[in-house]
Formats: C-alpha cells, sequence, structure tokens
C-alpha cells in the first residue's frame, strides 16, 4: 500500500524545519574563492610547502595579503560557527535574558524581547492563528457584576493593600494581621534581595502599619507617654522629639507597668508647630491651670478639629504606627491611659474652666508607607519625585540638592523627618535615577548641618498632617489613562510633561530609617562587623499608592515582603518584630501559629521520616516553652510512653528523667548514681529551678528586659560576687529607679489590679528574659527553635575561643572538632531558645537570634570571667539534630 | 551514557607541485574548484584501496566532511569513534583529489567540533607567525598588512564576545 501517499508536495513539518536550521547553524562558513576576477597567481598559498627534495621550507612565491587575509578569514568563520552552534543548541531567545528582564508575555509577543534577541524570537515563535473574540451578549450588561464588586467581595474578611494587585501577580500572599500581605517574589530572591540593601535598593510596602492620631494638650499628651512607653530611655516629650524634627522610635508598655507587659515597639512623630516657636518657659507654667472637663473623644473615621481650644494650652498632635497586630491592644490601652490622665487633671484642677480634650483616632487606611532601603534610596527617590519648592523652604531646597549626592541614608542623623509637596510622579514616568556627582568641598564625611539635613522642626513641616488637605486628594484627579493621553498629544514624543494648574500637589513625608543593632556603633563592640541597612520610609496620603509605586521602582528597585524585610532586621543583629519578642502577646499568636503549622506537618509524616523528638531529648518541640527555662513552671512530660526495643542509653536517660519528675522530688544531691546525674550536677545552678518551683504557686510571668541599661547591668551583676538575692535587689532597684524617673511608683507599691503587684525581687529576677546573639565558633547554622545549652568547665575551656581559628587551617580542624560533639545534652541544662536562626548573608557564617533568662546570663558571665575567657560560651543544638556546637554569646540591648 | 560517539581529523591538503610547475603555476589550477564532495570520494576511493569493501562499509556511514575551504585547503573530516583509525589512515594514503596531487596533514584529531575548530584557529595563527619568524620580521615590525591583521583580529575578537 505504499503507492497509496499522495504526491502533493507538502509543508515542511516542524521536525524538518528544525533540522534544516540546526544545520544552517552548524555549517562553517566557506571563503568564496575570487578565481574569475583576480588575477591568476593571486592564491593564498598553502601553509607549508610540499617540496620533499628543496632544502629550504618557503614556496617560490606568495601572495601575503591573500594568505593572511585567508587564515584570519577563516579564523573568523570558525569563531561564528561556534558561536552560532552554541546559541543554536537549547536556549529560546528569552532563556538568553537574566531573570528580571524575562516577562509572561514575551512567549508570544515580540515587542516584549529586547530589540537584539527580536529576530531570534520571532523565528522561533510559533503563532497560532488569532482566535475569533469571545462574543460577550450585550443584553445583560447591566445585570453583570462589575469588576470592582467582584474584588471587594473577596475582601470581606481581610483587607487589601492599594499595591495589592501589583504584588499579588508578583508574589506570595498570605493573610497576615487583617491584611493579605506578600511573603516573599515568587522568582528566587533571597541572595539578590540582600544584596540589594546593602548595594542597591528594596522597597516594602508598609501601608499596614497601625497608624494612631492622638490629639490634645501637649501636657496630657506627654504624661500618657510617660505611663506607656519605654521608661529607660528619653521621653517621647524629650524636645528633639517633641519638635517634630525626629521621629521617636521606643516600645510600649502597658501604662504604669514598666517592665511587664511589653506590648509592641512604636514609632512617634509629632506634628510640627506651625511658627515653630521654641517652648518656652511661660508656656509650662501655664500647663498647670488646664482645665478640668474630661471628654475623650475615640472615633474609628476621622477627626474634625475641636472647638475648645484653650489659648493658654498647647494643642498638639502625634502620630503613633505600630504593628497591625498589635493595633487593638495599643488603642484601649491609649484611650484607658487617656481617661486616667484626663481624670488625674481634672482632680489637679477642680476650679478650671477651660475642658481639656484628647481625641485619638485610627488612621489605618488613611496613609501608605513605604520603605525603600539601601544605599541607592536616595537616588531613587530624587529621581522619581518632583517636588513643588514653596517659598521660604530654603532648609528643604538645600537638602533635597544634597539628597542625590547622598551616598547612603546612614550618614543622614537618625529618624530625621523631611516634609515636603510633590508633584504627581506619573507626569515624569519613566523616573531616572540621580547621579552621585561629589565637589571636592562637598566630601560625604561633611556635617549634617552642611549637607542640608540637619533635623528642624521647619524642614518637618508638611501638610500632610492637615485632613483638609489630605481629604481632596484621597483620589488622584487624573487617572493613568488620561495622563498618558495627555503625554501622546507632547510634540517631542518622549518628554516628561508639563505639570499644569489642576495637577495635584501631594504632601509627603520622609523619613530617615536605620536598621541596625543599637550597639553597632561603637568600634569594640561584637556587632560592629554586622552591617547596618539605611534607607527612608515614604508615607503618602491614601490612593497614592500606585500613583507612586511604579515610579519608584521602574530603575530596577527590588521589591521585598515580609521575608525580606525580616532578613533586613536579621543581617543587621537587631530584633524583629514579633518573633524575636518573647513574653508579648503578639510573639505567642505567632509562636503559636507556626507551632501549629509545624505540627500538621510532622503528623502527615510517617514515623521513619520525622523526628523523634522523645529520644532527641526535645522537651517542646513546636514552641519555646519560657516558662520551663526560666523555672516558673514544670515541663509537661511526654504523652508517648517510650516503647519496649528502644532501650539504648538514650532511652534510659528519658526514663530515668521522666521518673524523676513523676516524683516530683528533683532534689539534685540525693541522685547521684548514673551518668545523666553525673553530667547534671556540672551545673549548680541548673538543679535550683525546680525546688522553687513547688513551693511557689507564683503569678509571675516572663518578661523581656531590654533597653540600653541591661550590658550595664549584667555587668555590675556579675561582678558583685554575692548571692541570687542580692542580685535580685540590685535588679529591682534598679527598675525602681527607672520607674521613679517617670513619677511611678515602685514596683511592690503599684495599684492592686496589676497582675505585678507584690512582685518579690526574687520573682522580678528570675522571671527576666534577656536576647543574646550567637555566633557558632565552628561551622553550623542554627535553625530557628534551636535548643540554648549551658556549658560544664571543662566543655568551655576545650571549645576554644574564635580568635585562636583563623590562625592555622590545622589548628582549626582540631577546634572545630572540639566545638561540636555528637551527643544530647541533659533537657535541664536547657538555658534558652533560638528566635531566629540562619546563615548569615553579611557575616558569611551561621548566625542566631535567642533569648536566655537574665538569671542565666549572669551565671554564663560568673562562667567566662572565673575561666579567664573573653566571651560567654553556650552549647547550640538544632531540635532535630543530634550535634551540639559551641557558639559565643553576645548580649543584644536592643 | 550511550551515545554516538565521533572523531573529528583536521586536515590540511598541500599542494604538490608537479615537476613542471611550481606552486603557483597556472596549470595546477585549470581544473575545477576542489570541494567537500570530491575530497569525499577521493577518500572513499583511497579506503575502498587499501582496505577494501569491507573498510568502506564500516565507516562509510559515519564518514562525513564537515568543512572543506579550497582556498586555505583546510578539512574537517568527521567519522565514528570506532572507525576513525581506518578513515585516518584513508586520509594519509590519498594522492590526489580530482587529478591533482596533494600531500594531506593531518592537524589535530579531536572528540568535539569544537576543538577541532579551536585547533583550526591556533593552527592558522601559528602558520602566520611561523612565515613572520621566517622572514625575519619581529613582532614588533609594522608593515602595511599588520593593519590589517590588526583590524581582522579584532572582528574575531568582537565575535568572540
Amino acid at each position: 500500500m505504499a503507492g497509496k501517499r499522495k504526491d502533493i508536495p507538502q509543508e515542511m513539518s516542524g521536525r524538518e524545519k528544525k533540522k534544516q536550521k540546526t544545520a544552517i547553524a552548524r555549517t562553517i562558513a566557506v571563503q568564496p574563492s575570487t578565481s574569475g576576477s583576480a588575477t591568476q597567481n593571486a592564491v593564498a598559498g598553502p601553509s607549508k610547502a610540499a617540496h620533499f627534495d628543496a632544502a629550504k621550507g618557503l614556496p617560490g612565491s606568495l601572495d601575503v595579503e591573500r594568505f593572511a587575509e585567508a587564515r584570519a578569514f577563516e579564523i573568523n568563520a570558525m569563531h561564528t560557527a561556534m558561536q552560532n552552534a552554541r546559541a543554536d543548541t537549547a536556549h529560546r531567545a528569552w532563556q538568553q535574558l537574566p531573570r528580571h528582564l524575562r516577562r509572561r508575555a514575551a512567549s508570544h509577543d515580540v515587542r516584549r524581547v529586547p530589540l537584539r534577541l527580536r529576530d531570534k524570537a520571532k523565528a522561533e515563535m510559533d503563532t497560532p492563528k488569532a482566535k475569533p473574540k469571545k462574543h460577550i451578549p450585550q443584553r445583560g450588561q447591566a445585570k453583570r457584576e462589575q469588576r470592582t464588586e467582584m474584588l471587594l467581595k473577596r475582601q470581606r474578611d481581610k483587607v487589601w493593600l492599594e499595591s495589592h494587585i501589583w504584588h499579588a501577580k508578583r508574589m506570595h500572599m498570605e493573610n497576615m494581621w487583617g491584611y493579605r500581605l506578600a511573603v516573599t517574589p515568587t522568582e528566587k530572591s533571597f541572595r539578590p534581595s540582600h544584596r540589594a540593601s546593602v548595594h542597591g535598593s528594596i522597597l516594602h510596602d508598609a501601608s499596614y502599619l497601625g497608624l494612631i492620631e492622638i490629639k490634645g494638650p501637649e501636657r496630657v499628651i506627654r504624661s500618657i507617654f510617660d505611663r506607656c512607653c519605654d521608661f529607660q530611655g528619653p521621653s517621647a516629650c524629650a524636645k528633639r522629639f517633641s519638635s517634630g524634627a525626629r521621629v521617636f522610635v521606643t516600645h510600649f508598655y502597658r501604662r504604669d507597668s514598666y517592665p511587664f507587659n511589653l506590648i509592641a515597639p512604636v514609632q512617634i512623630l509629632w506634628r510640627p508647630l506651625a511658627t515653630s516657636p521654641p517652648m518656652s518657659g511661660n508656656q509650662q507654667s501655664a500647663t498647670s491651670q488646664i482645665g478640668d472637663q474630661t471628654s475623650k473623644q475615640k472615633r474609628d473615621g476621622k477627626t474634625e478639629k475641636t472647638a475648645s481650644q484653650p489659648s493658654e494650652e498647647l494643642q498638639r498632635t502625634v502620630w503613633l504606627w505600630i504593628h497591625p497586630s498589635v493595633f487593638d491592644e495599643v488603642f484601649q490601652e491609649l484611650c484607658l491611659c487617656a481617661s486616667l490622665v484626663l481624670e488625674l487633671v481634672k482632680k489637679a484642677n477642680p476650679s478650671s474652666s477651660t475642658p481639656s480634650e484628647v481625641e485619638i483616632a485610627d488612621l489605618r487606611r488613611d496613609l501608605n508607607v513605604f520603605e525603600i532601603m539601601g544605599p541607592k534610596a536616595s537616588q531613587v527617590i530624587h529621581g522619581a519625585l518632583n517636588p513643588v519648592i514653596e517659598d521660604g523652604r530654603n532648609d528643604f531646597k538645600k537638602c533635597w540638592s544634597s539628597l542625590a549626592n547622598l551616598r547612603s541614608a546612614g550618614s543622614v542623623p537618625r529618624n530625621t523627618v523631611i516634609g515636603f509637596k510633590v508633584l504627581d510622579p506619573r507626569l515624569s514616568f519613566p523616573p531616572k535615577n540621580a547621579t552621585v556627582s561629589l565637589n571636592s568641598w562637598n566630601v560625604p564625611s561633611s556635617s549634617a548641618a552642611a549637607t542640608g539635613f540637619y533635623p528642624t522642626s521647619s524642614l518637618a513641616h508638611s501638610d500632610i498632617w492637615n485632613e483638609e488637605i489630605r481629604q481632596p486628594l484621597q483620589k488622584p484627579k487624573f487617572k493613568k489613562s488620561e495622563i498618558d493621553q495627555r503625554r501622546s498629544q507632547n510634540l517631542i514624543p518622549g518628554t516628561p510633561l508639563q505639570s499644569q494648574r489642576q495637577d495635584d500637589r501631594i504632601p509627603m513625608l520622609m523619613i530617615q530609617r536605620s536598621v541596625e543593632n543599637s550597639s553597632s556603633q561603637t568600634t569594640n563592640s561584637p556587632f560592629s562587623a554586622t552591617p547596618s541597612v539605611h534607607g527612608w520610609t515614604l508615607i503618602i496620603p491614601a490612593g497614592w499608592s500606585m500613583a507612586f509605586f511604579p515610579s519608584l521602582i521602574h530603575t530596577g528597585t527590588r521589591v521585598g515582603g515580609q521575608r525580606e524585610r525580616q532578613t533586613q532586621a536579621f543581617e543587621s543583629s537587631s530584633p524583629c518584630f514579633p518573633r524575636d519578642y518573647p513574653s508579648t502577646s503578639a510573639y505567642n499568636d505567632f509562636a503559636d501559629k507556626t507551632g501549629k503549622e509545624e505540627q500538621e506537618r510532622w503528623n502527615k509524616k510517617p514515623r521513619a521520616k520525622r523526628p523523634a523528638w522523645e529520644k532527641l531529648g526535645v522537651r517542646s518541640p513546636w514552641k519555646p516553652d519560657w516558662e520551663v527555662v526560666l523555672g516558673l513552671a514544670q515541663p509537661e512530660p511526654f504523652e508517648e510512653k517510650p516503647s519496649a526495643e528502644d532501650g539504648h542509653l538514650l532511652a534510659s536517660d528519658r526514663d530515668e528523667r521522666d521518673l524523676e519528675t513523676e516524683n516530683a522530688q528533683p532534689a539534685a544531691d540525693s541522685v547521684a548514681q548514673d551518668a545523666v546525674d553525673l553530667e547534671r550536677s556540672k551545673f549548680p545552678s541548673g538543679t535550683e529551678q525546680h525546688a522553687v518551683t513547688e513551693d511557689h504557686q507564683t503569678t509571675c510571668r516572663p518578661w523581656l528586659y531590654r533597653g540600653m541599661g541591661v550590658a550595664g547591668l549584667i555587668a555590675s551583676l556579675a561582678a558583685s560576687n554575692s548571692t541570687a538575692a542580692s542580685r535580685s535587689n540590685i535588679i529591682f532597684h534598679f527598675i525602681d529607679a527607672s520607674r521613679k524617673k517617670r513619677n511611678n511608683p515602685r514596683l511592690n507599691e503599684a495599684a492592686e489590679d496589676y497582675d505585678f503587684s507584690h512582685v518579690s525581687p526574687k520573682d522580678l529576677y528570675r522571671s527576666a528574659l534577656v536576647r543574646i546573639g550567637l555566633r557558632l565558633l565552628g561551622r553550623g547554622c542554627p535553625s530557628d527553635m534551636a535548643i540554648i545549652y549551658e556549658m560544664s568547665d571543662e566543655e568551655v575551656l576545650r571549645s576554644s575561643p574564635r580568635t585562636a581559628f583563623h590562625h592555622d587551617n590545622e589548628l582549626m580542624e582540631e577546634d572545630m572538632d572540639k566545638a561540636e560533639s555528637i551527643s544530647i545534652p541533659p533537657q535541664e541544662s536547657i538555658i534558652g531558645y533560638v528566635t531566629t536562626g540562619s546563615y548569615s548573608l553579611s557575616l558569611g557564617e551561621g548566625s542566631a537570634i535567642g533569648a536566655v533568662p537574665l538569671a542565666k546570663l549572669v551565671d554564663l558571665q560568673i562562667q567566662a570571667k572565673r575561666l579567664g575567657q573573653s566571651a560567654m560560651t553556650a552549647k547550640v543544638r538544632d531540635r532535630h539534630d543530634v550535634t551540639w556546637r559551641a557558639a559565643q554569646v553576645l548580649l543584644m540591648e536592643d | 551514557m550511550v551515545r554516538f560517539k565521533n572523531r573529528w581529523l583536521l586536515v590540511e591538503f598541500l599542494p604538490c607541485p608537479t615537476a613542471s610547475s611550481s606552486v603557483l603555476d597556472t596549470s595546477s589550477r585549470d581544473g575545477p574548484e576542489i570541494t567537500s564532495k570530491h575530497i569525499w570520494s577521493a577518500l572513499k576511493q583511497s579506503v575502498i584501496a587499501n582496505f577494501g569493501d569491507t573498510g568502506w562499509g564500516a565507516m562509510s556511514s559515519s564518514l562525513t566532511i564537515k568543512y572543506y575551504s579550497p582556498t586555505t585547503n583546510v578539512c574537517i573530516i568527521r567519522v565514528a569513534r570506532d572507525q576513525h583509525c581506518i578513515a585516518w589512515a584513508g586520509v594519509t594514503l590519498m594522492t590526489s583529489v580530482e587529478g591533482r596531487r596533494f600531500i594531506p596533514n593531518v592537524v589535530h584529531l579531536s572528540g568535539t567540533i569544537k576543538q577541532a575548530q579551536m585547533a583550526a584557529i591556533t593552527h592558522n595563527r601559528i602558520v602566520v607567525a611561523r612565515y613572520r619568524a621566517n622572514a625575519k620580521r619581529p613582532t614588533s615590525y609594522h608593515d602595511s598588512y599588520d593593519n590589517f591583521l590588526q583590524s581582522c583580529t579584532e572582528e574575531i575578537e568582537a565575535l568572540q564576545d
């Protein structure tokens, strides 16, 4: 039946086409001979003469030019052939592009490919026949659901940011804190994002941050903050902050309950006074006669100006940014605190006629926040935004011109606020980054005053505070299509649009932002090696996110999600809220959530494929048990009973321990028979904790001791060669002193309604947690929730300090063996957990942030001093691992 | 892995002056220009003559002349790895192509075409350098052809990227 094939010349099949293409790509070009035109003796000639008899190697004559030309042509032909063959093999046009230039539509649209690759792309493209457009019937159009409605339907249980759709196309999204937030880009970007924060610029849309506005007399606001904010540092009403020139970054506690009940870190910004008068002395004295009538307004919407403005009292406005997970808590606390303060004011001046009012408003969806980090951030902002220079703002003019030359936002005074007004950035789209050009007299080392970044309240002035100006700006006056239409009418294509009278002028704030360890500035600090990440926070009115966003990222700025933001904090060894704030409610929620997820994943796996926590000696695998670590609670026994077959040493270890906990007779000196107890007897302090727990059913909960004074306090605690009781007295008096500074009662004299009333110095001391950084002495990289153990004296001496490591390779190998060991330390020697642990790209080695009890840290310090070690050491072990590694313990004050 | 493995021969055919003519004599060039097809058939004749039908049958399926330049007489021959010795011997025993006498000179043997191409490039460079040395022209000497060579190399390097 072979003859049946039709004889019609068929079109080439894809396979044949491909074959032909490869054949063409693989042919090597041959120099065309010029025999017709050239003179006959013009021959390139052979490379060797084939004279067998001739002694001379050269041919009789040679056309040199032709010879060289022929060889050159051949070399050229070989090169091109090699290149063609390589290009033809397995790569499509778009595959030759770096990842960030690849476009989804490039598979069917040649214009999405750069010009140099367009021909190749065109040849590769398999264009399907254009499908006829799907007919949409005209009749039911009115009944159909609009796109806006459809999108609003999806937001019933969560809130979208304005840039949501942009992010949802490019990032992994997750529900967090009532928002749908971007976690991380879909493309591989862990390392590039870190590089961007160190060398380039990376943007994060932080519009989810909760914003609370407080309006009222300055004195009242001051006493609200004095009761709620961190007692150690400067007051929120210090002149440098209350002038509005800087943002105050501090921590928020429940009212009057410092050091307990830490809620979250906050940022406080005062609205600068309109006619920047310095706060005079008579102002202060006048405030003592303020009125009494207390009225607190709490509205979820907008607030209008209060009509009654006491002439002698200065009305101030304050913005307070807070993490969305604790927004309600902080809002309620502020309201409560405000009413208490107003009551006190009323009591103090019953005769005053003028009422004092405080307004607390929720401005959560009124502003958008972008965080641009990295050294190029200043150039990106300068290039993308076009400020409207108003009269009398010479300081801003100077500051804006020096912004272009700013190599790093780190050289600007911390938390400087710059307020200004910009034109719609879409008018000047596409933006170009500013170029740095430094004159000899304008070197980066010049002072802040010289560069114009000196924080003053006039520099911080911005109309964004004014609600009447924000209100009409809620929606951009022109759509993007209208602006594009205007641009298309430009006579010269590609020129930026001229701004017109009716174009919007958007007021905004720019705040210097640094993610850094608080002690990284001092030269001999162990954290001085960790790089800090500097950048700017941009605050713009609601509705303008997508007008600013494309301009800010057009010049190659990366976009980061939650993971990138966390990484920035981790790389600069600074804590990240909520994951590095144990003892806060937000941390507990976070730990519960992640623990639950991990447990679910673990449950799905078969026994053989998942870590056996019991055998690995892990006490609480899903969530760090801070209460047990602090000795405030008993460890919960494992539910699963050990099976009969595991009779090896590990199992017997555990059995012993189980027995002990069940008997509730933890007096260690009575049981000293087997290896476990021998091991335990190395840790004299580790045995105390259980004894205390029994007789003392305390209400004391863990609290995180943080702030500037921690290092000094620990040094003084370790210095006093005294008992635990005297140490607890020292810290008790220390805390009392800082409470007294803010006119708060002593801890044990606090009112009954606080849960810490009648706290004893002993309880205070042993329920304190401190944050630490860990640097491994050898290899390895601790992961989240790794367990920190204390070390016995011999082990500390065996694992020599890290300075010895880098001198000698042999020594290093040896030390590495010493610094790690395959044995599971007893559970009693657990002194803490890692909250964030990973490979640090900036340090080039594993690093971790964790927390340990204050008492244990003092013990470590004493141990290091006793053994003549320069640094504290501890063991760290991953939950699922049997190897522990020695690590240096660094105190984090932040 | 199970793959079809090849060997690539880089051969230069040196034209052989007959008694009556010099290398550049016109009489040696009056025939039609030699192409890769001619090389192929000459090689076939040589293999058949020396190795018989078995020899030719073993290697005929894989023999390809990938490249032949009549100006430089450089040729790249592909042959299956198992039979490459037959092809090599056949090339060596060749004496003439299309009635013109040549001395085949195998410059390089490699496993990939890329290596053969790179060998061709180095061979050409060496040849030019050797003539230069024979003419006692130091590399620093600048004659009129240097510019030409320079531009050639620049072009080549631009291609290399």
